[in-house]
């Protein structure tokens, strides 16, 4: 019964697609509104049907209808209820229903937010909407339907794999997609744009809180997949430069660049051609890192099953993406002239043509170490993986730079700066960053690449507190209130520039933990019998024996370890190894002692003839990562909270 | 046309042209290290007539090593084309084909031999050290080995259908006319 709901929702939502698409174009050809009117609501009508999909195969997975292969290869009986719920997600067929359902969610209130707004960009707006949903929509009733009926209905699923049910996995997919689908929105608004010939600043004001909105959840996406490795692979880090992770940075990082570059469009009416560009090139790279995952073309640590029909589908519809976009942009790009030319290099213009070069510098790199691999065996047949050593070494001087840049910035004004202007502004954080960084030194620190990246962000950390200050002292002046309410009542006016001074805050925080936590990070290996230990920093840890453990699924075992430090306990950690009943392969559960300063990460490796195989790492400033992710939220949503008009008058 | 297009168009067109080959290739697929690399010598025992078998008395002539097991059931698949290929090659006087019983009761080995016929020798392997030497890591695997004693190619899995007539026509033929292999695929 659910298989048969559920197949006839995406059959019918791929027809009311395409019927959608024709209606939209047709409503550009003929300017009825009629037609606008129908793709409205073929799109409407394509969110029910998608959103009535996803009930069913929630309800299939809740009711464990091995009837459905999907169901049968994702779960089992014994998988608790949480990971039950989101096991819709765990494989290639829900994956892309839960896509294509978010996108028709946001084409939907797309639709809906600006259909009185935007009436002349709409018709372009849902007919890209609905291309694309048809574009998912094939893929999914073709050739990766979730309601597939199994051939024989089994008494019990294969289960879910071991190392998705955590928390951070539950959660990555989702605000992965919801970041990469998010895009599809200004692209479509940009593409309506470039269509009617009328790339003004009306597509960017529209799309700010969507363009936004986008980035902030494939950030928190791309964070929780960190947080996921670091916390569930059990091999001390969260980042490995592997080209899966990389698949959902290059859009992060063009996403970002777009996300500056726009403001300079706002304010000055300049990189008109750029921004379009930029847009395109992020939605693309978006359907990119799709492919790179789904197709499985390069080989990855994320042992995803490849599927070769797939790639080719994915590929094709990215062919037509890229070739319509980028075909229309060379074809139309003349007539996007700026009509303003920058006038000083010193100044905000300029600043944000430096932060859009490097952002666009940084993905080259991390998008030819992707595909160097690829393109080696392409050429010459031979094997090569490219890892984190050449990203340190050509992403680390460019990130620096960009950090740099972070702090300068903000500090110029548009169009021209004055030299006595910017020395008045940059000498009292200049002078931190001396100070901060000889305290560093003094306290341990002498490897030159972490000083450097110190001393930066001190600096950056003292513009960002003068910015606050001078904000808070202009409006005690102006009304006579309090410092702490005048700051509030600066941040309040504005909370665009404020928004996004917190969220440069939180990425100092997250440089921090990152330099912390990959300079100074210690690696020990041992073999422990109960009653040996080992010096990790100037912690000792000791092996006090071994214990079961069980849990819903699984079984295995816990070595239960002192950390000593001065003779004293400071916590006694347990991790585990796992083995699920439904998967032979044994998983690892780290034990993590964490505070602001470091994390103590024990894991537990196979026992051998002597002993246990313990792996310590003492990694410095981990916290800093996940804390500074929050406060980057907590920065978006302060300039997500910003209304329009607020930005028209300033504009 | 200004750089900027030039430059969208040859990126978009080399990006697609790059996944069209990608999704041809196998990711997974790792070759041999072993390929271009001086053959591990050893000294072993013919199965039936105990005569020493040295690899280093072979010099000089293309040497083909195949791994096999009696309960491994591709080896059967592939037994016949080997035969064929020893009536192919074996007249010629700088054609060596060996047969290694990989980790094999030697009585089990004998017996498929006798039920499946044999026309060249098989070496004993008991403690399983040319195995390893060549790493070996499941049945069957065929090696080439050239005049200088290098190993040539490699081939993992049964020589049945394309796969003989590469061993055959692309391996054995042109190394023999003294010809430079091009590749081992």
């Amino acid at each position: 019964m659910t298989h048969v709901l559920g197949q006839f929702s995406i059959m019918l939502a791929l027809a009311l697609a395409a019927a959608g698409s024709l209606a939209a174009v047709t409503s550009i050809v003929t300017a009825q509104p009629a037609w606008v009117r129908s793709a409205r609501n073929a799109i409407y009508l394509v969110f029910v049907l998608l959103t009535m999909a996803m009930g069913a195969l929630e309800y299939a997975f809740l009711s464990h209808d091995y009837g459905l292969k999907y169901v049968a290869d994702n779960s089992n009986n014994t998988l608790p209820g949480f990971y039950l719920a989101t096991a819709l997600w765990g494989g290639h067929e829900g994956s892309f229903l839960l896509w294509a359902w978010l996108l028709a969610l946001y084409s939907a209130v797309a639709a809906r937010l600006h259909w009185r707004t935007h009436p002349q960009a709409m018709p372009y707006l849902l007919a890209i909407s609905s291309a694309l949903l048809l574009g998912f929509l094939c893929l999914i009733v073709f050739l990766a339907d979730p309601f597939e009926a199994a051939k024989i209905r089994a008494a019990d699923g294969a289960g879910l794999n071991p190392l998705l049910q955590d928390p951070g996995m539950v959660f990555h997919p989702p605000f992965l997609y919801m970041g990469y689908v998010g895009f599809s929105i200004p692209f479509a608004f940009a593409m309506a744009a470039l269509l009617r010939g009328k790339v003004n600043e009306e597509w960017i004001r529209a799309t700010r809180r969507w363009t936004l909105f986008a980035w902030l959840m494939l950030t928190f996406g791309i964070v929780l997949g960190g947080y996921w490795a670091y916390y569930e692979l059990g091999w001390g880090g969260y980042w490995a430069w592997d080209p899966v992770e990389n698949a959902s940075f290059m859009p992060w990082l063009v996403g970002t660049a777009f996300l500056h570059s726009v403001m300079v469009q706002e304010t000055r009416r300049m990189f008109k051609i750029w921004n379009v560009f930029l847009i395109i090139a992020t939605f693309s790279l978006t359907l990119l890192g799709a492919f790179l995952v789904r197709s499985g073309v390069v080989s990855s640590v994320h042992s995803f099953a490849s599927d070769p029909g797939r790639g080719v589908f994915i590929l094709s519809f990215m062919t037509i993406v890229l070739v319509f976009s980028f075909g229309t942009l060379v074809l139309r790009g003349d007539r996007l002239k700026s009509e303003v030319e920058i006038d000083s290099m010193v100044s905000r213009e300029s600043a944000f043509l430096f932060n859009n070069l490097f952002f666009l510098v940084a993905m080259a790199t991390v998008f030819v170490g992707t595909l160097y691999p690829l393109m080696l065996e392409a050429f010459t047949g031979s094997k090569v993986t490219v890892g984190a050593p050449y990203y340190n070494a050509v992403f680390l001087p460019i990130m620096l730079a960009m950090v740099v840049l972070m702090g300068i910035g903000p500090l110029l004004p548009w169009r021209k700066a004055s030299p006595e202007v910017l020395a008045r502004n940059t000498l009292l954080p200049a002078a931190l960053a001396v100070l901060g960084t000889l305290a560093t030194i003094a306290a341990g620190v002498h490897e030159i690449y972490p000083l450097f990246g110190l001393a930066v962000v001190y600096f950056v950390f003292g513009t960002i507190l003068r910015d606050f200050h001078t904000g808070a002292r202009g409006s005690q002046r102006r009304e006579g209130l309090s410092y702490f309410s005048a700051l509030l009542n600066a941040i309040t006016r504005n909370k665009r520039r404020y928004g996004g001074l917190i969220v440069h805050f939180g990425v100092l925080m997250m440089i921090v933990g990152l330099i912390g936590s990959s300079v100074f990070r210690i690696e020990k290996d041992v073999v422990l019998k109960p009653g040996d230990s080992f010096a990790l920093g100037s912690y000792e840890v000791q092996l006090k024996g071994v214990t079961e453990v069980s849990g819903p699924n699984y079984s295995g075992m816990a070595a239960i370890l002192d950390v000593l430090q001065a003779g004293k306990q400071v916590v006694e950690l347990r991790p585990e190894k796992r083995n699920y009943t439904t998967s032979s392969m044994p998983t690892t559960e780290a034990a993590i002692n964490e505070n602001w300063l470091r994390d103590i990460y024990l894991v537990l490796d196979k026992p051998t003839g002597d002993g246990l195989i313990i792996k310590g790492y003492l990694n410095p400033l981990v916290k800093w990562i996940w804390s500074g992710v929050m406060v980057i939220g907590l920065g978006t949503a302060l300039s997500l909270w910003q209304r329009r008009r607020l930005m028209k008058e300033q504009a | 046309m200004k750089g900027w297009k030039i430059a969208i168009i040859v990126v978009v067109v080399a990006v697609i042209a790059l996944f069209w080959r990608g999704l041809h290739m196998d990711p997974r697929f790792i070759p041999t290290v072993l390929e271009g690399k001086p053959a591990m010598t050893f000294a072993a025992q013919e199965i039936n007539s105990g005569r020493i078998w040295k690899l280093e008395e072979l010099r000089g002539k293309v040497v083909v090593l195949n791994f096999w097991a009696s309960w491994c059931r591709e080896c059967r698949a592939e037994h016949e084309n080997l035969l064929q290929v020893q009536e192919r090659f074996g007249s010629n006087k700088d054609f060596v084909m060996l047969g290694v019983v990989y980790q094999d009761q030697d009585e089990d080995a004998r017996r498929f031999l006798k039920e499946w016929g044999s026309n060249y020798p098989h070496l004993l392997d008991p403690k399983g050290e040319v195995g390893i030497g060549y790493g070996v890591s499941g049945v069957p695997e065929t090696f080439l080995i050239d005049r200088n004693g290098i190993i040539s190619c490699k081939h993992v899995g049964p020589l049945v259908g394309s796969e003989l007539e590469k061993v055959m026509e692309r391996w054995i033929k042109p190394m023999l006319a003294g010809k430079e292999l091009k590749s081992c695929a």
